[in-house]
């Protein structure tokens, strides 16, 4: 075989070795998120699936049978005044929810980047509130805004703010929704300010050294420097507190029971599914809410995320 | 021991315990030998609002050889669960919850098996006083569990510290009584209405209604408080303005039901809760380690208009969902529980032991006879005579199956009143647009 045979014989089977190769390596990423994508599928998909299906047939337990309505679900959801109220209502959690959330987390977030004695701890309690259930943070801060013995009307009077205790959550819609929201603030401002906290460990100090030195002010920094720089962390926080605030339940359920001076769109959807025993009309709804979330989500990460490189 | 004790019971009990002794004598076939020995080894789930008697399911266990899994679910949570399953086609539990508000809506669902075939309905009227919530047209929906029913408690330690002698009669007295209290600074507010929308809200307004004298819904289902010398416009507008004026605490616009009854009136922020639950006595008030006025509160008969009004019922039955998966042992399992000595003993016939936590009342009347003998229960005598001689049904043609509707109408616009965000009759003309509104 000359030299020149064997030259190609090489090269050939480099190829094939190397499209072996290559084949493998596309295929090794696909194999390993399968799993999750079958327990996603499974779990969400699926059910999404089914739920738009169902937004469409007259499905009530009361008044069987089952049969394709069209729009007749969403039409008769629209024309139900609690349900445009809940509407109303989660337009204010979400509001109140991703402007705290977010607010709230850029603080804390700047707050962490320092090094301080005891960080490490700091970090750990912040996470909490992200770890428990919404219903037992109701149940808690129930308790806080009790209008007979709760932590916050003592505070408050012992600080002369307030003259007598008042009532928190239930009179009046927007700072009943306002109090319900802050607990849902609590729970979610953690994660927001570890995303804030990732995004700022990743700017290089270079920039804020080479700010210094051109004689730019803290303020300067953070608005040309840091918000740039956190755009990706702060999209998905934003997404999150969207997410969250658009599909509250357990803390409206807990705090609000069923007045609709602050029912959220989620509380609605319960009441009508499992209450009114109207499915069909539950799953319309439920798919208004999962649309929605994903527009809303979609249009804040196309108006916030940027691709940051360093 | 079991069975001497159920004899002795059934002789004290003349006629009616013909009833129950025909209930009886079918549970003892269940503890035949041919039926036992099929059941033996068989596990059951049970999904129930209720703790676990755990000494007593292990004495079922002993007798029948059928594990039992019981599955002690938070009230509302357990409506979800048993709805999601129907709604699926799925099991999850072989005996469940039957709350006298869904008898209605199962019958019309067929969630739940008919049970008339298990447990005959002449014995069922006869031997338990609340048997018609669960019978629908000749259907037995659910056997009762308890015998619960609306009742007014007062704290006669209060009472008496503002120099009432006697318990009032009339509502007129009762209120009077209340401002009496109050106005001896004894109790600040002293009227217990849990204002949370939430269903607690519902009930206390039916059992307001009927002590006015009047329903909030007639045999066919058409709103009876529309008009505003109706009782239950009167009703209303009382509720509303008692928490207006100061009689009831400012704080109870967020309280549910269990909230005012253990923040309120067991700690003696309260004098009096006007439709409380018959066994709160035993089960809240007279538990040290959560009271502050044990031995103070007692039953009372409930004032009306004119006289001693009705108490309303409310219990909770169990029975066997469609898609369950042991049928003959669930109705065993039922059987089991309906036994007069095990329902007494749940209630603390037979000391603390073998009793259901927050359970109200035996739900038969041989039952009932066991809890009063025993001397153990608080009250006992005074809620088996309410039951016997005031006790009605919330509704005479049962609950509607659109109940859940209905009470959701009920209490957030009762709460929306109190808020003051509407008036007594927005609300009112709110709540029958909604029974228009549900087909009849």
């Amino acid at each position: 075989m000359s030299a020149l045979r064997r030259r190609a014989e090489r090269a050939k089977t480099g190829r094939s070795q190397a499209i072996r190769r290559g084949r493998g390596e596309t295929a090794l990423p696909y194999a390993m998120v399968a799993p999750l994508l079958v327990f996603i599928g499974a779990l969400a998909l699926y059910p999404t699936v089914l739920t738009a299906y169902g937004a469409f047939v007259h499905n009530d337990a009361l008044d069987p049978p089952n049969h394709f309505t069209g729009f007749g679900n969403f039409q008769s959801v629209f024309s139900n005044s609690q349900v445009r109220q809940s509407f109303e209502n989660t337009g204010l959690y979400v509001v109140f929810g991703v402007l705290l959330s977010v607010g709230l987390g850029i603080f804390f977030g700047l707050l962490l980047q320092r090094r301080f004695r005891g960080r490490g701890i700091v970090l750990a309690l912040m996470v909490l509130p992200w770890a428990l259930p919404g219903v037992v943070e109701g149940v808690i801060w129930s308790w806080i805004y009790d209008p007979t013995f709760g932590v916050l009307n003592s505070t408050l009077k012992s600080a002369h703010v307030i003259s007598t205790y008042q009532l928190w959550v239930g009179t009046h819609q927007i700072e009943s929704i306002f109090f319900i929201s802050l607990v849902q603030v609590w729970q979610i401002t953690p994660l927001a300010a570890i995303l804030v906290l990732a995004s700022l460990q990743a700017i290089p100090s270079e920039l804020y050294e080479a700010a210094n030195v051109d004689g730019a002010t803290t303020w300067q920094q953070i608005k040309r420097i840091t918000l740039p720089l956190i755009r990706p962390g702060l999209a998905i926080a934003v997404v999150e507190g969207l997410v969250m605030s658009l599909n509250i339940f357990d803390q409206v359920y807990v705090l609000n029971a069923g007045a609709t001076t602050a029912s959220s769109l989620m509380s609605e959807t319960y009441q009508i599914a499992f209450g009114n025993l109207n499915f069909g009309q539950g799953y319309a709804l439920s798919l208004l809410a999962t649309v929605t979330t994903i527009a809303l989500s979609l249009l804040a990460v196309k108006l916030i995320y940027r691709r940051v490189e360093f | 021991m079991k069975v001497s004790k159920r004899v002795a019971t059934l002789a004290t009990m003349g006629v009616v315990g013909l009833g129950v002794a025909a209930a009886s004598s079918s549970a003892n076939t269940v503890h035949g030998t041919a039926a036992a020995s099929s059941l033996k080894g068989q596990t059951i789930n049970v999904a129930i609002a209720y703790p676990a008697p755990k000494a007593m399911l292990a004495k079922f266990t002993a007798q029948t050889g059928i594990k039992v899994n019981w599955d002690y679910v938070q009230w509302d949570n357990l409506q979800t669960k048993i709805a999601s399953a129907a709604e699926a086609h799925s099991y999850f539990a072989d005996v469940a919850d039957v709350d006298w508000s869904k008898v209605g809506e199962y019958y019309a669902t067929k969630w739940f098996l008919p049970l008339q075939s298990y447990f005959p309905i002449a014995s069922v009227k006869s031997a338990y006083p609340q048997a018609t919530s669960f019978i629908r047209d000749n259907e037995l929906v659910g056997m009762p569990m308890d015998g619960s029913l609306l009742v007014t408690t007062v704290n006669e330690k209060d009472f008496k510290a503002a120099g009432i002698k006697s318990n009032p009669t009339t509502l007129t007295q009762y209120e009077s009584d209340l401002k009496a209290v109050q106005a001896k600074g004894i109790v600040k507010s002293p009227l217990d209405i849990p204002f949370a929308a939430a269903e607690g809200l519902s009930t206390y307004w039916y059992e307001m209604t009927a002590a006015f004298g009047g329903q909030v819904l007639s045999s066919t289902y058409a709103p009876e408080f529309t008009s505003p010398s109706s009782p239950g416009y009167k009703a209303m507008a009382w509720m509303v303005a008692a928490y207006k004026s100061g009689l009831v605490p400012k704080a109870n616009l967020e309280d549910q039901d269990y909230q005012a009854l253990e923040a309120d009136q067991a700690h003696n922020l309260t004098a009096s809760v006007f439709s409380d639950y018959s066994g709160d006595v035993g089960t809240i008030y007279n538990v040290a380690s959560e009271s502050k006025v044990v031995g103070d509160v007692d039953y009372i008969p409930t004032p009306g208009a004119s006289g001693v009004g009705y108490n309303l019922g409310n219990p909770d039955g169990i029975g066997i969902p469609t898609e369950a998966k042991h049928v003959p042992a669930a109705v065993a399992f039922i059987k089991w529980m309906e036994e007069p000595a095990n329902q007494g003993a749940f209630a603390g016939a037979d000391g603390p032991k073998d009793v259901i936590q927050t359970f109200p009342l035996p739900s038969n009347r041989g039952g009932l006879a066991d809890l009063v003998k025993s001397g153990k229960v608080p009250g006992a005598a005074t809620l088996e005579s309410l039951l016997e001689n005031h006790a009605r049904a919330i509704f005479p043609a049962g609950a509607p199956p659109w109940y859940s509707q209905f009470s959701n109408a009920v209490y957030t616009n009762i709460h929306a009143a109190a808020a003051g965000s509407e008036t007594v009759a927005a609300a009112i003309k709110s709540i029958a647009s909604t029974v228009k509104g549900l087909d009849n």
